[in-house]
């Protein structure tokens, strides 16, 4: 996995390096926006970071012209300023994520994880989260190498959360995602999904969190 | 001394030149019709003198005065006044008529035949015209005069029909003039009026289309210093944005590093020490955000312009924030999220409710439970409006009814505190609610144990 760094301060991006080589990936920095976008044209990347404070060209400018030659590198943004015009900007754009600093190292760590997954799901078959594997074309999961036994509204549920770890997910937005055109599905009955989830997931160490009077949340999986 | 009303000063002006008109304009015109008038009169004395003169007789030097008591009659009658007259000898002495009226001072030396002027008689003004008529080879002198009841009436009328309509176009103006000044300057009130009823952060320019020409000059400058205020306070925005970006990414370098050199192995005092350095940095980080945002609040300074907030996204767009500390500490966050549409400022709305959950999260102990809500309450009155509401409630230590006047104020912090607060936080949600027109309200949770923080809208106008 290869990421690259565009930030210009040579502390956070030497900072922000080590901790992402350290998770094993395979990092590259430059300061410049110019350069980053050259980079990332030339080169192949599974992750951008990219800081919007940057000299000379900045990061939303970098982003317009990554997008703008089809890149569909995913985009992790970073800035200082926390104007919602910047974070609605930067999306509108085509960033896939957006942090303010300063962040938590293991939120950045996370984030990262869950943007290379979903780049990776949506190029590929195979969904990977810990111990757990889903072949979205087969439709078929292994947790743990062995086969795991999952119900069609089980499984759609599972594929919701898995698209967004660490994020909260509203009860609405899962039962929109999962519940046909014509069909009434009631939040009760997500509750029995989630909790036949858990009694799957939760010996492999897989965590499905309930925000109360919200929705849930899938967990990081954290190797212990 | 400056005169500072308008009015008065144009009344002043306007009083001296109008009573002098007035005045001349009186005076003008009563001698223009008195004189005419007099002259009729006058002439008509004459012809009565006239007439008298053609019944004088003289016979051997003996003058008499042949009036027919019928033709005395007809000389005598008039509708108003009182008609005497006399008729002179040679010697002076008086022939017919009436012998008191007086005669002329200077009647032997007057050449002219006939002399008019003003007399008294029998306790009255009387108008008089003395003809000296030959007689017998002398002068007779004639003398008519009538009271002046006819003459007093037409100097009457004269200043009833001329002067009275004069006076009252004076006063008609003056009065004009008084509410005239005020009618006219019904724009301006209107203009203040829109000035007044605006809310300081609002610097639009001020609307030249209800103006008046003559008050474009004082909307213009006005507007000009609006947008003077607006470019001072572009660059104040610009200013906090760039402090914002200059402490921020130094502190994200800063604890990115602690953090990495935590994740090595180390001794355990250098740990210790590390450790240190990392919470202050967090520390530093939180100060840093909350001092810039109560800048931006205070200063009235929108980094977004105004727009309808639904308060229940805002919070669900917030809430994975908040919820990955609320695991981080062992704390039981939960939602009831009802919709709750505001008019304000996005960005200072979503600080206001962070700094609420992260005082509980900060002040909670672990297992406490917290609870978000939002939604309308139903309204005070029968014509009132339903007021959006968003309240955090915890079932932690709670503030102490004496401590919550106090907690809003700027960097106090309840004596005895444990945490790392710099007691700005509910200072920055008092400012950004009261720039809401929103009203923060602290007390004790649902069982009175506990804490709840709640911004009502729709308390007092946005500001």
């Amino acid at each position: 996995m290869r990421i690259l760094i565009v930030e210009d301060d040579p502390s956070l991006a030497s900072g922000v390096s080590r901790i992402l080589e350290a998770e094993g990936y395979a990092v590259d920095m430059t300061s410049r926006g110019e350069e980053a976008v050259e980079a990332a044209k030339r080169e192949r990347f599974d992750l951008v970071i990219l800081d919007i404070g940057l000299p000379g060209m900045d990061g939303f400018e970098a982003l317009r012209r990554l997008r703008g030659a089809e890149h569909r590198v995913p985009v992790l943004v970073l800035t200082a300023r926390d104007t919602v015009g910047d974070r609605v900007h930067g999306l509108d754009l085509g960033a896939d994520d957006y942090m303010a600093k300063p962040f938590a190292m293991p939120e950045l760590t996370a984030r990262v994880r869950a943007l290379i997954r979903r780049s990776q799901a949506q190029t590929g078959p195979r969904v990977t989260h810990g111990p757990l594997m889903l072949d979205t074309v087969a439709r078929r999961a292994y947790l743990a190498g062995e086969p795991l036994e999952l119900a069609a509204r089980e499984w759609a549920v599972l594929e919701v959360l898995l698209g967004r770890v660490e994020k909260i997910v509203s009860k609405e937005s899962i039962i929109q995602a999962v519940a046909g055109w014509d069909e009434e599905l009631s939040p009760n009955a997500i509750e029995v999904y989630i909790s036949r989830l858990r009694s799957k997931l939760e010996r492999a160490g897989i965590r499905i969190r309930t925000v109360r009077g919200f929705g849930y949340m899938l967990e990081d999986f954290k190797a212990s | 001394m400056k005169d500072r009303s308008l009015r008065g000063h144009l009344l002043r002006l306007l009083l001296l030149p109008v009573a002098g008109i007035l005045l001349v304009s009186s005076v003008a015109a009563y001698y223009l019709a008195l004189d005419p008038a007099t002259q009729a009169h006058d002439a008509s004395l004459i012809d009565a003198g006239l007439a008298l003169a053609e019944r004088i007789r003289t016979n051997a030097g003996i003058t008499t005065v042949d009036l027919p008591s019928a033709a005395e009659q007809v000389l005598r009658t008039d509708p108003y006044d009182k008609v005497y007259y006399a008729v002179r000898d040679p010697a002076g002495h008086v022939i017919a008529g009436d012998a008191g009226i007086p005669a002329p001072l200077d009647q032997r030396n007057a050449r002219a035949t006939t002399m008019f002027y003003d007399a008294a008689y029998r306790g009255e003004k009387v108008r008089a015209a003395t003809y000296l008529a030959p007689c017998g080879g002398q002068v007779c002198s004639i003398t008519v005069a009538e009271t002046t009841r006819k003459r007093d009436r037409l100097v009457r009328e004269i200043l009833i029909g001329s002067v009275l309509p004069q006076a009252l176009l004076a006063v008609l103006t003056l009065v004009i003039v008084w509410f005239g000044v005020a009618r006219g300057l019904m724009p301006l009130h209107r203009l203040s009026e829109e000035i007044r009823k605006r809310s300081a952060r609002d610097l639009r320019p001020v609307g030249t289309a209800q103006t008046p020409e003559e008050a474009r000059p004082l909307v213009g400058a006005l507007n000009q210093l609006l947008v003077e205020v607006q470019e001072s306070h572009r660059n104040q925005q610009r200013f906090l944005a760039n402090a914002a970006h200059q402490l921020r990414t130094p502190l994200a370098g800063l604890r990115a590093h602690a953090e990495l050199a935590l994740a090595q192995p180390l001794p355990p005092a250098a740990r210790a020490e590390l450790e240190q350095v990392h919470s202050a940095t967090v520390r530093t980080a939180r100060l840093a955000n909350q001092l810039l945002a109560l800048a931006r609040a205070e200063s009235g300074g929108r980094v977004e312009p105004p727009a309808q907030v639904e308060l229940k996204q805002l919070i669900e767009g917030a809430a994975d924030d908040w919820v990955h500390r609320a695991l981080e500490r062992d704390l039981d966050l939960g939602f009831e999220l009802k919709p709750a549409g505001v008019h304000g400022d996005v960005l200072l709305l979503r600080e206001a409710l962070g700094n609420l959950v992260h005082n509980a999260l900060e002040y909670l102990p672990r297992g406490g439970r917290i609870t978000v809500r939002s939604g309308m309450r139903p309204p005070a009155g029968p014509d009132a409006e339903p007021q959006p509401f968003v309240e955090v409630e915890d079932d932690g230590p709670g503030i102490p009814a004496v401590e919550r006047e106090r907690v809003v104020e700027r960097f106090y912090r309840v004596p005895g505190t444990v945490g790392t607060g710099s007691g700005l936080g509910l200072a920055i949600v008092r400012e950004i609610a009261t720039a809401h027109g929103a009203a923060l309200e602290i007390g004790a949770g649902a069982s009175g144990k506990g804490c709840r923080v709640e911004i009502k809208f729709g308390v007092a106008k946005a500001a």
